[in-house]
């Protein structure tokens, strides 16, 4: 089963860019070929060039609920995406519709049982920045080991997860 | 289920709100779109060489990263002042054709012909491209899908990237085309002018087919007379690559027509205490406050505007339409803004034209694409046409090329009066008192800036899909009345 690992989000926007490097990060505790790691500042059809091809997918982005405390961490499955998501363009599809099309149109597209998302609480997503803030920062390592527990690898080679790079 | 407000995962345009004030006798007083603005632009990119400015700027949207890529390109070029060889430039012109055939394409098909073809009452839930499928077929879903990855491909091919081109470097770009990728680009090409012409037949048979729909793009309602923003080429043709910056005004006739580092003459920006965006306006005429007309300094930069500040299209095809767009709609200067839904069409012909132009053009294939710059750097300023409008990057440097100073006017702010007017005149026109809001009500408020193909992922920050939309209404003590969402 082809899988991907897909950090949405903004790398110059603060905390924006929180999915980016934590796929960075896993991608680096991974022996090349294993898995697809892939990131994206966009959505709509444009996720779906990225999507395609894959029957398997885990998207990491960041993510605000009310209350909520920077740093905490949420799996969210489709169901959810479906429900709730801001699905939040005027000048695209969500990422929901987006798969629809897809899959209607016959393309390779993870269903929804292997469609997850790891959604990190966020702070500041308004100002440009490269870095992301204490408690986002500070949540990363946590949210890579997330992921390498969900992919199929070698346990041996998962001895550095959590360091950015 | 659990209700999860996921603001932050949305990745393209901000989360708008439109409030909408009554009067004492609860009509619409006034309505306005809110949406926040990302801060700190111009303190990020000081400090960092501008050479870096084309591969960060992309950045800052989701939605037309290209655009920013090419502005900033140009802007480095000017600050350089290295003059880009013949074929870089059309290397450039062909990536940024490509861009538009696909920026509009899904523009038209994701959100204007869900609109006319299933109508502006059908429910939100069957009223997006796959209910258009489910009407009309999926052979068009395939079109749609095949024609944008066709000229996604292209970008790709000459951007170095697809989603965030590098190949503009200042002086160029980073590579030549060999004649395979040519001939490939050429094929695609003709497909996409074949797209082009499909469009545009879609639009005459769904739309202007229907008295009801033609009727409504040239109401009252929709209809705001102002100034018309747009690029043309040395005869004053519609350019989006390259040119000078031409303004009509209401009439029709010409205002002004200045070069890129003309911009701060010609263009002011107007602040209100509502919003963090700020309004541009034409300094020559003055801010009068939220109207148009002769008098006052909005303007609008769109594909409308730009069909009215050219005097033609410089391609066969899209020259007819142009012609047939004016026939049909009454003479030029258009005023209707949902004509902006066929003007787009126009240009997208027009960018499929002129790409197959540029693949076909003996010079394409040049090695030369790239002078090296040696001058000392200073300032410069460059300007493409945006899908949304006229993209404005402007750079002050010091003698070793680092930023000291960035000043950025993005398509859809210049916009973002002429949206709050639209936005205003069909609240007025579809809000009364007494009368229970409907969804369809809603959309046809929503359908007056829809037209202008707003992004606000410049501006500001969010995620895939449709717009999530909040309406607050607000009595004349400032009181909410009632709160409208959708897809929130």
């Amino acid at each position: 089963m082809r899988t991907l690992v897909l950090g949405l989000g903004n790398p110059i926007l603060t905390d924006d860019g929180v999915g980016i490097r934590v796929v960075r990060a896993a991608r680096g505790c991974c022996q090349p070929g294993e898995v697809g790691f892939a990131e994206a500042s966009v959505g709509g059809l444009r996720l779906l060039d990225v999507l395609e091809g894959y029957e398997r997918v885990i998207i990491v982005d960041a993510i605000r609920t009310p209350g909520g405390k920077p740093g905490d961490i949420f799996w969210l499955s489709s169901s959810q995406l479906y429900a709730s998501l801001h699905s939040g363009s005027s000048h695209d599809l969500s990422l929901a519709g987006a798969l629809s099309l897809g899959r209607g149109l016959g393309m390779t597209l993870p269903d929804d049982d292997h469609l997850r998302i790891l959604a990190i609480e966020v702070e500041d997503v308004l100002t440009f920045g490269e870095e992301c803030t204490a408690a986002v920062a500070a949540a990363i390592p946590q949210a890579v080991q997330a992921i390498l527990s969900e992919l199929p690898l070698d346990p041996s080679i998962l001895s550095d997860h959590g360091r950015e790079r | 289920m659990e209700k999860i407000s996921i603001d932050p995962i949305t990745r393209l345009e901000g989360h708008g709100r439109i409030d909408i004030f009554l009067d004492d006798g609860g009509e619409v007083a006034n309505a306005y779109l809110v949406i926040p603005e990302l801060r700190g632009f111009e303190k990020f990119a000081e400090g960092r060489p501008v050479e870096e400015m084309p591969r960060i700027t992309p950045r800052i949207c989701g939605v037309c990263p290209e655009a920013h890529h090419i502005a900033s390109a140009k802007a480095c070029d000017a600050v350089y002042h290295v003059e880009v060889p013949t074929a870089g430039k059309k290397l450039r012109e062909l990536l940024y054709s490509a861009f538009y055939v696909a920026d509009h394409t899904v523009h038209f098909y994701i959100l204007a012909a869900p609109d006319f073809v299933l109508g502006p009452d059908a429910p939100p839930a069957e009223r997006n491209i796959l209910g258009l499928i489910h009407k009309v077929g999926l052979d068009i879903g395939g079109k749609v899908i095949a024609s944008r990855g066709k000229a996604m491909d292209i970008v790709g091919m000459l951007g170095g990237k697809t989603i965030h081109p590098v190949g503009a470097l200042p002086g160029g770009v980073s590579k030549a085309i060999d004649e395979e990728e040519r001939a490939q680009i050429e094929a695609w090409g003709h497909d996409l002018v074949d797209f082009g012409l499909f469009s545009l037949q879609l639009f005459k048979d769904a739309v202007l087919g229907n008295q009801a729909y033609l009727d409504m793009i040239l109401s009252d309602t929709y209809t705001t007379p102002m100034y018309y923003m747009g690029l043309v080429d040395e005869d004053n043709k519609v350019n989006f690559y390259d040119g000078k910056v031409r303004v009509v005004d209401p009439e029709g006739n010409e205002f002004v027509k200045y070069r890129p580092e003309e911009y701060l003459d010609v263009v002011a920006e107007h602040v209100e205490p509502w919003t963090y965006l700020k309004f541009p306006y034409l300094k020559k005429v003055g801010w009068k406050g939220f109207v148009t007309g002769q008098d006052s300094g909005i303007y609008q930069a769109t594909p409308l505007s730009r069909l009215n500040a050219a005097d033609g299209m410089a391609t066969p095809g899209a020259q007819e339409a142009f012609e047939a767009f004016y026939e049909t709609l009454g003479g030029k200067p258009v005023h209707g803004t949902l004509a902006t839904h066929w003007a787009r069409l126009i240009e997208l012909l027009y960018a499929a034209e002129r790409l197959v132009e540029l693949a076909t053009d003996p010079g394409i294939t040049d090695p030369h694409v790239r002078n090296i710059p040696t001058a000392t750097p200073d300032e410069g300023v460059g300007i493409v046409e945006a899908p949304r409008g006229t993209l404005t990057h402007h750079f002050v440097t010091d003698e070793r090329g680092i930023v000291k100073k960035a000043n950025l006017i993005v398509g859809t702010t210049n916009n973002y009066a002429p949206i709050s007017i639209s936005i205003k005149k069909a609240a007025q026109a579809f809000i009364h008192k007494g009368q229970g809001i409907t969804e369809g009500m809603l959309n046809r408020v929503e359908m007056a800036f829809r037209s202008y193909d707003p992004c606000f992922g410049c501006a500001t920050h969010t995620l895939p899909g449709q717009m999530p939309l909040e309406v607050r209404i607000l009595d004349t003590s400032g009181e909410l009345v009632d709160v409208l969402r959708q897809n929130m």
